[in-house]
């Protein structure tokens, strides 16, 4: 508890936020991104020299900046770079030769703006653009921290990424649906699915999972996990930084502290979990309903329960005493415990025998044993043996067994999430077993992942002397302890299939005189005396219950939804119980005093930040009975409001950005005072509006880009002119291009002629997982090269936060930590190493020697696959003398090392 | 000598050029070098390095993962052991990670006073006892969160959650490399796997790549990934490599000269050169056969192919720990400037790490023996080959552990205080600096514990670095290692 003033509580904290800035705040009218937006006249240059070639509006507020700089543009690029560079930028892909003999070969003079078009309207271009989007949001698939655990139902957010891109949906609505989806549009299939924005940041499961959040760990983990929700939101759709006033006041732009917290009770009651959606609308359509009468139903419920709790005597409440108890005993609080099992250690062949047997304590008559599947990665019956034997004995050596059930000859069918029930016949012994004989192997997605063979087991449960036996000890061969995960004495802790003892009581002889017989007449018994004292409301709450358990049933009969890792209301248990329980009411929030989760000072109502939307408050108008998602809705509507002054900049300027390199805003996520300002404001201004107007088509704007005069320039250096800009800052030229590591693996792939091009679905993993009952071990040196399903366009990778991917991360791909509004550009020798050595690069350099091999020059068939220019004779000498030495295979991997490879002109 | 520099990337290089070989040269040359040779440093970044004369030039941090325990190691407490067995009473209430507040329960094994400082430290790290006076304690280190991961990430990178790049990166963007062979900034995890958070502790974040910490694994067949060629192929043929790298510059040559004015396309015929001498010079530097027999014995490596007992013993622990030291060495020699090297694994079971809630002694006393022995001959060798006067050594860990019992012999997460060390580079030995209460719950004095910023802040200045002016730019903030605090601990420095 660090209360008390600390020696640094007087330290000038004006060095959080960086620069020596003055600290006056408060709205800054002169500041370029908090005037407010309106669309500029482009500039008059039909007398400027140039003016000829300017195609639309954008190259004349360009040629107009260049003429006040003493610059020019330079001359259009030739053809054969123009496809080069339209291909990577608006697909990631290199065109074939034949795509560039018919470009550069049109005689038609639309011959760029079709293939822009052409290009603008493939699938291939969803995909490409997604990736941009996915590095500003940081989209990944486990959760960082510790125990980096997979979250295998985070892809159908990638996939809505890309279908928007590809529909050009309207961009008010994609913001829109990535914060308040699930409330304005919950029977879309795209509504629920986009909220996959808001957890796509990494997530600290201890601090969750294994904190309450009573506690202060609990409490400071669940701030960074808002924290990370504002500024992932803010950051991406309006470039302002307001997680800067966390701790004190923004130093530079106008958010305070209140304004800041304002903006973590919008998303205060969420948390990051999976939550079900069904695709189907008339589906979706249907739940909802059910779920809405389901909700009057309970809420009836509990209204009658009220009144009827009031009547009750204190004979009633005596007998529900004793039920509570007996319901207690009967079943367990932890939900979660039905996940436990035992996992036996990993046997190197399959037909390795493991076993583990039980002891009752004493000798029993056996009626029944139930083997209950363990529940792991999405499997109920997780490790359960293919072939298998129970045996008892009298004695725990196990030297004189009975053979009980035996499954050796063919599989048992796979028991699922149903118990596999076996009877003994009342049997005598006091020891059982159960020895697999066929194992398990490790597998995903019905792919076996290693030689890794295991026996794993929920509950092994027995009905003797006609009740659930005692179970006083667990032995096995081996096994693995991972408590409480897994353990060997888990198969008896009567918790299994995601159910109780209960469950197991309907193997009960009839007779039987247990605690069951004693709670049903401890029940009729409250229920006559109930309807002494509250008959008609009694009666009525027995209707509503009935109403209710059909409309459950109902539910339950609809085709079983989808499951997208979102934010979501989360009803859990254990430490990591969510607003759930509580109607989805959300949390408090106070202004924290130094962002210190143990100094709350004043609480705050939901809102955002003042001065960027004139004509809406900027605490948001919401009655007091409001649903949380309401908050969501208010904040969408704040950010795609028509006058937000940052919104539709923030946009534009990103688009820019991955035409041209950099953006007309050199900060993409921040437009704030320390951010940069603009190289051309006006044209910014323009974009944006003429953006908003067009209602928000993406791919309107690509086309104005595109078919600029400035986007269609060479990218070669002018020596007088790089005197005079040698950033390129004003756009004299275009800007050459390093292509990213996705676009380096997928064009690879493609060369190699195994490119992939499924779309969708789950993410492929290039990837082993080892030891994956604490934080996963993700080996990638262990993936096969020529497994075809890894073959697929690098925007499909299972993207692991805690290790990345070797060579992706050499060649600077995003890191799904950080919110990446641009990526780094570097050269190390650990990247030249990975571009040379990497396995799947040296795979696919043999690959594509042998596509190219039969062709009659094939060095310069490969070369001119890969750069789409055919060799001139010295590179082509250099490369065959070099092919004719070492073979074809080594002459392509070193064409996929060429500059010219990774470099677009 | 104070030089604050704070100027924009264009002239700053161009002052680098011109002070390049006055005082502080080896981090000024460093730097020219760094960015002449490498990647575009974003524009819109501001670095301001104020230089004094540095007193070290490399560090080597050893990081315990799982949360050693100060009070059965260095962090002597006699009320424990008068107190053993009695109800804890902290006088105040107490959240522990797993509640584990069980009676008061006295050190595992007897301390011993070492050197001429008299330093008491216990059993299973007597083998320091040599070199203690080299050494100086901080025994009121204080953490934010009991939670491993967090904690770990402050401990690694000034800053609780990911996104934030490792002490090691930032001394690599502050100071550059002092080889272009190897590379500046390197990992050794313990080999049975990483410790929590992975290979995030020492991302490179929002730093350019170089500087991110390389993952070597001496021994094994990879010991650098991609260092050779991966997977089955077998065409990729060392001579088809050297000509290749001819052939590469070649036509790189030509692709760039037809391109004037773009440095970057120069900067990655550079890499490519820089790869080769990596690929030659790296198994040397890693090859530990050619060290003396009393060198290897010194550093407690044990006999190639000796046979291992299943359960977790200190020789075997002595020679896992004892390799990475001596590899460090070498390291060290051949210019790499900052190694960390990690002991513990993941918190999984059974346990190879220091997470002791069940049992300290099983765990504590064979990883701490280890440890000792590789961490102490580490330390004598640097300092008979007069190395130790500019390396420091950095003990660590992410927390400490309760005074009161977790079950009977186990201890619980204590982020209240904990123990770091310091030796070497400037570091004046023999100390202790800051102490804990006479249970080794919290800081003695509670308004003025030691913290992880501190400790950065004292590294950084023992470099030549002033730590609130190695700065990059990110979302609007100029993020540095010790975030808005840290103070150079100047009692430490000699």
């Amino acid at each position: 508890m660090k209360t008390m003033p600390r020696r640094f509580s007087i330290l000038p904290l004006i060095l959080l936020c960086g620069l020596l800035l003055d600290s006056s705040r408060g709205e800054d009218p002169t500041w370029w991104s908090f005037r407010p937006l309106s669309r500029p006249i482009a500039p008059r240059i039909s007398e400027f020299r140039d003016a000829d070639r300017a195609f639309n509006k954008i190259d004349r507020f360009v040629i107009a900046k260049l003429r006040e700089q003493g610059l020019r543009l330079s001359p259009e690029a030739d053809r054969r770079m123009l496809v080069r560079r339209l291909y990577f930028n608006i697909i990631g892909l290199p065109p074939t030769p034949d795509e560039v003999e018919k470009f550069v070969n049109d005689p038609d003079p639309n011959a760029y703006e079709k293939l822009v078009e052409k290009l603008l309207d493939s699938p291939r271009y969803g995909e490409r653009w997604a990736r941009h989007w996915l590095d500003v949001v940081h989209f990944g698939e486990t959760h960082g921290y510790d125990k980096d655990k997979l979250r295998l139902n985070a892809w159908p957010y990638r996939d809505y990424v890309i279908r928007s891109f590809n529909e050009d949906k309207p961009y008010a609505q994609f913001v829109k649906e990535q914060i308040a989806g699930d409330i304005l549009w919950p029977t879309s299939p795209d509504g629920v699915v986009a909220t996959g924005f808001i957890a796509a940041g990494p997530w600290d499961f201890i601090g969750h999972a294994e904190v309450p959040e009573t506690k202060r760990d609990g409490k400071i983990a669940r701030h960074l996990d808002r924290d990370d929700m504002v500024a992932t939101t803010m950051n991406t759709f309006s470039s302002i930084t307001v997680q800067c006033a966390q701790c004190h006041d923004h130093k530079a732009d106008p958010v305070t502290m209140t304004d800041y917290y304002s903006l973590q009770s919008v998303f205060a009651a969420l948390d990051r979990a999976d939550r079900d959606y069904d695709i189907d609308p008339k589906i979706a359509a249907k739940r909802l309903e059910l779920k809405a009468q389901l909700s009057s139903s309970e809420q009836a419920i509990a209204k009658l329960n009220q009144e009827i709790e009031k009547a009750k005597t204190d004979e009633i409440r005596i007998a529900e005493k004793k039920i509570a108890k007996i319901e207690k005993s009967l079943s367990s609080e932890n939900s979660n415990s039905s996940q436990f099992g035992y996992h036996s250690k990993i046997a190197s062949t399959q037909d390795t025998e493991k076993w583990i047997q039980i002891d009752l304590g004493r000798v029993a008559s056996i009626q029944t044993i139930g083997l209950f599947g363990a529940k792991e990665y999405g499997f109920d019956d997780f490790g359960f043996p293919y072939q298998f034997r129970i045996e008892t004995a009298l004695e725990e050596s196990f030297e004189k067994a009975t053979l009980v059930a035996q499954f050796e000859d063919v599989d048992h069918p796979r028991p699922g999430s149903e118990p596999v029930e076996i009877k003994a016949g009342g049997i005598e012994a006091r020891y059982l077993r159960m020895t697999a004989s066929k194992l398990w192997p490790r597998h995903m997605k019905g792919q076996t992942v290693s030689e890794d063979w295991i026996f794993a087991l929920g509950e092994l449960a027995v009905i003797a002397d006609g009740k659930v036996a005692e179970v006083v000890g667990v032995h096995s061969l081996d096994s693995i302890q991972a408590p409480p995960r897994w353990s060997k004495k888990n198969v008896s802790d009567g918790l299994f299939g995601g159910s109780s003892k209960i469950h197991l009581e309907k193997w009960l002889p009839g007779d039987s005189k247990d605690q069951s017989a004693q709670l049903a007449r401890l029940v009729d018994l409250r229920n006559k005396l109930l309807l002494r004292v509250a008959g008609p409301k009694a009666a009525a709450r027995v209707e509503q219950v009935a109403i209710k358990s059909e409309l459950e049933q109902k539910i339950a009969g609809l085709p079983k939804p989808q499951k997208i890792y979102a934010g979501t209301i989360h009803k859990g248990s254990g430490n990591f119980i969510g607003r759930g329980g509580l109607q989805g009411t959300p949390r408090p929030i106070f202004v924290l005093n130094r962002g210190d989760v143990s100094q709350p000072g004043d609480p705050v109502t939901p809102g955002a930040v003042p001065g960027i939307v004139d004509s809406l408050p900027e605490s948001f108008k919401l009655p007091a009975n409001h649903h949380e998602g309401d908050r969501r809705v208010a904040l969408a509507e704040w950010i795609t409001h028509p006058e937000n002054k940052l919104t539709w900049r923030s946009i534009v300027n990103r688009i820019w950005q991955y035409h041209f390199g950099r953006g007309i805003v050199d900060t993409p996520n921040d437009f704030g005072r320390i951010g940069a300002a603009p190289s051309h404001p006006e044209l910014l201004d323009w974009l944006a509006v003429e953006f908003r107007e067009s209602g928000g088509s993406m791919k309107h704007l690509h086309r104005l880009i595109l078919k600029s005069a400035v986007y269609r320039q060479s990218s070669s250096d002018i020596a007088t002119m790089a005197e005079i800009d040698s950033s390129n800052q004003y756009l004299w030229r275009q800007n050459r291009r390093r292509v990213e590591a996705e676009v380096v693996r997928d064009s690879v792939l493609a060369l190699a002629g195994k490119l992939g091009l499924k779309m969708g679905g789950p993410s492929f993993q290039d990837f082993v997982i080892e030891h994956p009952e604490h934080s996963p071990h993700y080996q990638y040196h262990l993936s096969d090269p020529d497994d075809p399903a890894i073959h697929r366009r690098s925007v499909y990778r299972f993207a692991v936060r805690s290790q990345p991917q070797p060579l992706m991360d050499a060649l600077d791909c995003a890191d799904p930590s950080l919110l990446v509004d641009k990526r780094s550009e570097t050269n190390t020798a650990l990247q030249a190493l990975a571009m040379l050595n990497n396995a799947l690069l040296l795979r696919m350099s043999e690959h594509f020697a042998e596509r190219i091999s039969a062709e009659p020059e094939p060095v310069a068939a490969a070369f001119t696959l890969a750069l789409a220019r055919s060799p001139n004779p010295s590179e082509l000498k250099t490369l065959n003398d070099y092919a004719a030495e070492h073979g074809l295979a080594a002459t392509c991997r070193l064409i996929l090392n060429l500059n010219e490879f990774s470099f677009i002109d | 000598m104070n030089f604050p520099l704070s100027i924009n990337l264009q002239s700053r290089r161009d002052l680098l050029k011109t002070a390049g070989g006055g005082f502080g040269s080896i981090a000024l040359n460093a730097m020219l070098q760094q960015e002449l040779g490498a990647a575009q440093i974003p524009p819109n970044s501001v670095t301001q390095i104020a230089h004094h004369p540095p007193r070290a030039k490399r560090v080597v941090q050893l990081f315990m993962a799982g949360a050693a325990s100060h009070l059965d190691l260095f962090d002597y407490k006699p009320a424990l052991i008068k107190h053993h067995g009695e109800k804890s009473d902290f006088g105040e209430h107490v959240e522990a990670f797993q509640n584990g507040l069980g009676p008061w329960m006295k050190p595992v094994w007897d301390f011993q006073p070492y050197g001429a400082c008299g330093k008491m430290i216990s059993e299973p790290v007597a083998p320091l006892g040599s070199v203690i006076d080299e050494i100086s304690f901080v025994h009121n280190v204080t953490g934010k969160s009991g939670v491993h991961s967090q904690a770990t990430y402050l401990q690694a990178t000034g800053f609780n959650r990911p996104g934030f790049p490792g002490m090691g990166c930032w001394i690599s963007y502050g100071l550059g490399n002092l080889s272009d062979e190897l590379p500046t900034f390197v990992v050794l995890p313990d080999h049975r796997g990483f410790a929590s958070n992975g290979p995030k502790n020492w991302s490179s974040a929002f730093l350019p790549a170089q500087h991110q910490g390389t993952i070597i694994r001496p021994g094994t067949s990879d010991p650098i990934t991609h260092l050779r060629p991966s997977g089955k192929t077998n065409f990729a043929t060392s001579m088809a490599d050297a000509d290749g790298q001819a052939v590469l510059a070649r036509l790189n040559r030509e692709h760039a000269r037809e391109r004037p004015g773009d440095s970057r396309l120069e900067a990655r015929i550079k890499s490519y050169e820089m790869a080769a001498r990596m690929q030659l010079s790296a198994p040397e530097a890693l090859d530990l056969s050619k060290e003396p027999a009393f060198i290897k014995k010194m550093y407690g490596l044990a006999e190639p192919g000796t046979q291992w007992p299943k359960t977790i013993n200190a020789p075997e622990e002595a020679d896992y720990f004892g390799r990475k030291c001596l590899t460090a060495r070498r390291l060290l020699e051949r210019g790499v400037r900052f190694v960390q090297i990690w002991s513990g694994n993941d918190n999984g079971f059974p346990r190879r790490n220091w997470d002791s809630h069940e049992d300290i002694e099983r765990d504590h006393g064979p990883l701490a023996n280890g440890m000792a022995i590789g961490t102490s001959a580490l330390i004598a060798d640097l300092k008979q080959r007069g190395m130790l006067d500019d390396t420091i050594i950095l003990w660590t860990t992410e927390f400490g552990r309760m005074p009161s019992t977790q079950g009977s012999k186990g201890r619980d997460h204590n982020p209240f205080v904990f123990t770091n060390w310091l030796a070497g580079g400037g570091i004046k030995g023999g100390l202790v600096h800051g102490e804990s209460d006479e249970w080794g719950y919290k800081p003695l004095d509670r308004r003025n514990p030691t913290e992880v910023y501190d400790i950065h802040a004292t590294i950084m200045h023992l470099l030549g670095l002033d730590h609130e002016k190695l700065t990059f730019r990110k979302d609007s903030i100029d993020r540095r290692l010790t975030d808005v605090h840290g103070h150079v601990i100047k009692e430490l420095l000699a």
